[in-house]
């Protein structure tokens, strides 16, 4: 008896060929040789994740980019990005011993050192706390020495660094700024010292500039990229383990419970986003974990919904029918043939619900509400550079574009994975 | 003797088993087009209806090839679907080896799955996309016969073979779309008979294959059959196709049976208007063959409210009066040929 | 180009790109399609029928494409026409009923304004009134009451819809009919009317049909000639008595003898091994050649040509009528 054999046919027969060739090839090779067949759509994804990665890697370790940390007070306010902080340093002749302000300190009886200062700038002031403090420090010290500067005070800075140029002075405390603008080309046989307060004075200044109270606005921004993505992820996990199982149920199910759930979710749903998770945290109360909670909530509705909706059509599908003519229960219906159908269609949604949700998360803090002052955060620096825009344009602008960067990073990933698992019908 | 013997599965044929494998006394189906409590209200309990299976009484003896055919609306998907209990009856009882199928529990009536199986129509449609073939055949193996892995790689790797797809092991791990579509009607075949069934409902199973692949899944069914000692109800609107594979056929109009019997009868002395136009106007592949009859004026009208009396006598063309007022019933004028119509007789001459 | 051929295609090839590379889904075909004649184009799916028939009037679903050859319309070079020329032509001088006429008639315009609209684009100075009176009179020579032409789509069934769809085509009085599966969505009787319908038009109105189907025995009903696609090429093409009483090409034969015949006692259906190539990687040589219960040597190396076998206009392409190469095989045996 002849058997109809019908053994697969070569690859070049039954299957497509670009499909048994992806499975002949490693998983990276794979991925660069979908390039070919993806096209633009390929890139788009592709830029996307790299920087989904990179924020994620910000994220994970802040400390590493960060030079300083959030709340630290590490130089003036409302420093231009770049600019050099106008520290008060010590401007002493050239071939002169002396660097810091404690190389001033001379032995109880010997003749006070005269250091010049400009009159009414904070400097002078400066200077005074400053030689108070060490001299606090260095007066219970064996050596027995004493730092008491005499302050000549002048009308102009020149004034002040001709007086050391001539000697007339042991030293002048001027702005680094001033120093570095020219009077350094005016004065050649002078140099500069260290800075009396022992701030930094970061060549180039701070890449972002400070804020208004002294904070690194670099710094920040890289800290709040773990506060934005921790926020961002959790309050989606959360309304994705709540709003599947329950989708799932009330399509499956369907009957008296589909419809109250549908209620409780289409009410939900109905209100304006923003406005919920306000109501939620300010019942709550400020906190991280209240804000992921006011956020989650927020989104379970839209899981819900389609995750119900892909439910009722799959539940339709032949390929239902056949799981019950085998015998299959409900439960293996529901676990084997209906849930890896409804899948796909939530995992493309939960990139660009990460986006919105840090977005949400920043309208938050932005108003106020959800996270305590204390936590670095993009809405809060928003929200204090709002007072601050003419003087200080850096300070909202740049947690502005962070914020902009990350919601595009996800919802791009999420988009080019939507056109590459339901690509639109261009081919026959 | 069936070699899928390595399922252990028990067949249902002992002694004093009856005859008749499937039986359906009277069955109706009736989908209401509303449901729920507010329908009901508005409509005063009488919520409009399409009634796809309205009275039919049936009876498909084992061994055999019963074609059940018949156009859009004639309800014999949905008796397709009654037989296997998919969803229960509106009225009218399925009997399967004895057993009502209403009294069953829920449990029992999944374990009987194991005895009554279906192909689809559709085979891109009825294989879960998301699951391998060897999972989608070894599920029914899972459910009704064995948990252990290797055993159920056995038991599928056989029928797999048995269905011509042969090595085994190189479609066990591949997704339906992977594989080409005349392929996956074999894969469809394979995992309604992995069981071992008594009853293989066949819905207009080669209805979407190509034409030169068609004879060979109708030879494959019908040589598993021998080997199988299968009992099939063969569902389709091809009587072209049926006349290769049936042993008898009913012929279906608008949820009733117009015919009943065997093929070769049936077709050579169609006692029934509509048998009658359906025979006369299937295509012939030979030009020189020409209609020679009329065909029914109008279309098949709704299921909704279908026409009093007998179902076809807006169209049939030797209706009378008491046509449109009686419902005909099935009559045996020939042996073992069973016709629904009041002038039969005429239409026999 | 001949007084009788009204439409003709010389090497027609129709591409279209997908991720792995172009697929010829009409690959170097040749057909004429003569005035007032019925010609059924037969072959099974992934052939190329439907793709040839849309190339006629230059109807492009996705990124199909004509890349070479000559269609010629009524004396006319459809190929120079330019793009926003060509709806001049789709509809008023070639009609196309699709198999699903649910996806070709607009759901929300009831039918009598989709016939009106449609005869005023390319006929504007017919009025309205005389557009409506046209409209009643040819659907009711199709068996159509006339105020179901108030109704919409979704209200009629598959075969009115399908009426309606020719009585388009008439109403724009369309020299050719591409039907493209016309009826395999139809139930049977339905079908036997629609074909029988066509038969009377091809008479009444002197129309000439493309009919493209998988369905032999439609094919034997009503065409006058048929042509025989496998594999993005043409197979056979002739007079469908003759085809059918002799067929010459071996695909031919093995599908005229593979289809049930409700008319036949006793008769054994004959099955076809194997399964069309792959069209992106199609095979050397003869494309039929795998499956061939008569291949030679020649075959599996080289396409045949499409030539005359036989009398008249019965044409093949197959080396066993090659009388060189059927020596040449002998020899080599």
């Amino acid at each position: 008896m002849t058997m109809m054999k019908e053994e697969l046919p070569e690859a070049a027969e039954a299957t497509e060929v670009w499909a048994t060739e992806l499975e002949r090839v490693g998983f990276v090779r794979r991925m660069f040789l979908a390039r070919r067949w993806y096209g633009a759509d390929w890139w788009f994804v592709a830029i996307s994740t790299v920087m989904v990665l990179g924020f994620i890697f910000v994220a994970l370790f802040p400390g590493l980019l960060a030079p300083f940390s959030p709340n630290e007070l590490v130089g003036s306010r409302l420093l231009a990005p770049g600019a050099q902080p106008a520290v008060p340093v010590l401007i002493v002749p050239a071939e002169s011993p002396l660097n810091e302000l404690v190389d001033l300190a001379a032995p109880a009886g010997a003749p006070r050192p005269a250091v010049g200062v400009v009159q009414g700038l904070p400097t002078g002031a400066a200077l005074n706390e400053r030689a108070k403090l060490l001299d606090d420090e260095i007066k219970s010290a064996p050596e027995g020495l004493r730092l008491r500067p005499r302050i000549n005070r002048y009308a102009t800075t020149e004034e002040a660094l001709r007086a050391v140029a001539d000697g007339t002075d042991m030293a002048a405390v001027i702005e680094s700024t001033e120093w570095a603008a020219g009077m350094s080309e005016q004065f050649p046989t002078l140099r500069q010292g260290g800075s009396i307060t022992g701030e930094v004075s970061t060549a180039g200044g701070f890449v972002l500039g400070t804020n208004d109270i002294g904070q690194d606005v670099f710094s920040r921004l890289l800290w709040g990229t773990r506060v934005a993505l921790i926020i961002g992820f959790s309050s989606s996990i959360v309304a994705l383990v709540l709003g599947v199982p329950l989708g799932l149920l009330a399509g499956f199910v369907g009957g008296a419970l589909d419809r109250l759930l549908s209620l409780v979710m289409d009410s939900l749903y109905a209100f304006p986003g923003l406005i919920l998770a306000i109501a939620i945290t300010a019942v709550l109360g400020p906190s991280m974990f209240n804000v992921i909670v006011a956020i989650a909530v927020l989104y379970v509705p839209t899981y819900y919904r389609i995750v119900r909706g892909q439910t009722l059509s799959v539940k339709e599908e032949v390929y239902v029918e056949a799981a019950k003519s085998i015998g299959a229960r409900q439960s293996e219906i529901l676990q084997k043939y209906i849930f890896p159908n409804v899948i796909p269609s939530v995992a493309i949604i939960f990139s660009v619900n990460v986006a919105d949700a840090i977005l949400t998360g920043a309208g938050l803090s932005f108003l106020g509400l959800g996270l305590p002052p204390t936590i670095a955060d993009w809405g809060i620096d928003l929200a204090r550079g709002q007072r601050f825009i003419q003087v200080a344009w850096w300070m909202i602008t740049y947690p502005g574009l962070a914020i902009i960067a990350v919601v595009l990073a996800f919802s791009m990933m999420g988009e080019g994975l939507t056109e590459i698992f339901n690509p639109r019908l261009r081919e026959r | 003797m069936p070699d899928l013997n390595l399922a252990g599965i028990s067949r249902g044929a002992g002694n004093g088993a009856p005859a008749d494998l499937v039986r359906l006394e009277n069955v109706r189906k009736h989908f209401p087009l509303q449901s729920g409590l507010l329908a009901n209200l508005l409509n005063r309990g009488h919520v409009p209806a399409v009634k796809a299976v309205d009275g039919v009484s049936l009876s498909i003896k084992r061994g055999e090839v019963f074609g059940l055919a018949g156009e859009s609306g004639s309800g014999k998907s949905t008796v397709g679907r009654l037989v296997l209990n998919l969803f229960p009856p509106t009225e009218g009882r399925v009997f399967f080896d004895g057993q009502d199928l209403s009294r069953l529990s829920a449990e029992e009536m999944r374990k009987l799955r194991s005895r009554m199986q279906i192909i689809f129509q559709d085979p891109m449609a009825s294989l879960n996309p998301r699951m391998t073939i060897g999972d989608a055949i070894g599920h029914p193996v899972w459910i009704h016969v064995t948990g252990d892995p290797e055993k159920r790689r056995q038991v599928v790797t056989e029928i797999l073979e048995k269905v011509g797809l042969a090595p085994a092991n190189q479609f066990y791990d591949k997704f339906p779309h992977q594989i080409s579509g005349g392929q996956r009607q074999r894969i469809v075949i394979a995992r309604a008979l992995v069981t071992v069934p008594d009853l293989v409902v066949a819905d207009e199973p080669v209805a979407m294959a190509d034409v030169s692949v068609r004879t060979l899944l109708l030879e494959l069914m019908m040589r598993l059959k021998g080997e199988l000692n299968l009992t099939y109800l063969f569902v389709t609107h091809d009587l072209a196709t049926a006349k290769y594979v049936c042993d008898r056929i009913a012929i279906m109009y608008l949820g009733k049976l117009c015919e009943v019997g065997p093929l070769d009868d049936v077709y050579r002395h169609p006692g029934h208007p509509y048998t009658r136009a359906l025979l006369e106007a299937v295509p012939v592949p030979d030009p020189r063959h020409r209609r020679k009859e009329p065909m029914p004026a109008g279309e098949i009208p709704s299921a909704i409210n279908p026409p009093s009396g007998c179902r076809f006598h807006p169209r049939c063309p030797i209706a009378r009066a008491n046509c449109a007022v009686d419902e005909p019933v099935l009559r045996e004028l020939r042996p073992g040929h069973f016709m629904a119509c009041h002038y039969a007789e005429e239409v026999l001459k | 180009m001949s007084a009788d051929v009204l439409c003709s295609v010389r090497n027609l090839i129709v591409e279209y790109s997908t991720r792995a590379g172009a697929v010829r889904a009409v690959d170097n075909v040749s057909l004429d399609i003569r005035r007032g004649e019925i010609l059924g184009l037969v072959g099974e799916s992934g052939c190329g029928k439907s793709t040839l028939g849309k190339a006629l009037m230059r109807l492009h679903t996705g990124a199909a494409r004509i890349t070479q050859g000559e269609l010629w319309f009524d004396g006319r070079d459809l190929m120079k026409l330019s793009e926003r020329e060509m709806p001049d032509v789709r509809g008023a001088e070639i009609g196309m009923v699709f198999q699903d006429p649910m996806t070709s008639l607009n759901p929300v315009q009831r039918i009598m304004d989709h016939l009106t609209e449609t005869m005023r684009t390319h006929e504007p100075e017919v009025s309205e009134a005389a557009a409506r009176g046209r409209a009643n009179e040819l659907v009711e020579r199709l068996g159509i009451r006339r105020e179901r032409l108030h109704e919409y789509p979704h209200q009629m069934s598959g075969g009115m819809r399908q009426r309606v769809m020719i009585s388009l085509a008439l109403a724009l009085r369309a020299k050719l009919v591409i039907a493209d599966e016309p009826t395999t969505s139809l139930d049977v009787i339905v079908e036997a009317k629609f074909l029988d319908l066509l038969k009377e038009l091809q008479k009444e109105f002197g129309l000439t049909i493309l009919l493209i189907t998988h369905n032999i025995g439609v094919v034997a009903e009503v065409a006058d000639r048929v042509a025989v696609m496998y594999a993005a090429k043409m197979a056979e093409v002739g007079d469908v008595r003759e085809v059918f009483a002799d067929p010459k090409h071996p695909y031919t034969q093995g599908l005229l003898r593979s289809v049930p015949n409700i008319a036949l006692d006793g008769a054994e259906l004959y099955k076809m091994e194997g399964a069309p190539p792959n069209l992106l990687h199609p095979p050397v040589g003869c494309r039929f050649a795998p499956r061939c219960p008569h291949v030679m040597d020649v075959c599996r190396r080289q396409e045949p040509s499409f030539d005359p076998v036989g009398e008249g206009d019965h044409l093949a392409a197959c080396w066993l009528f090659n009388e060189a190469a059927v020596a040449r095989e002998k020899s080599h045996a």
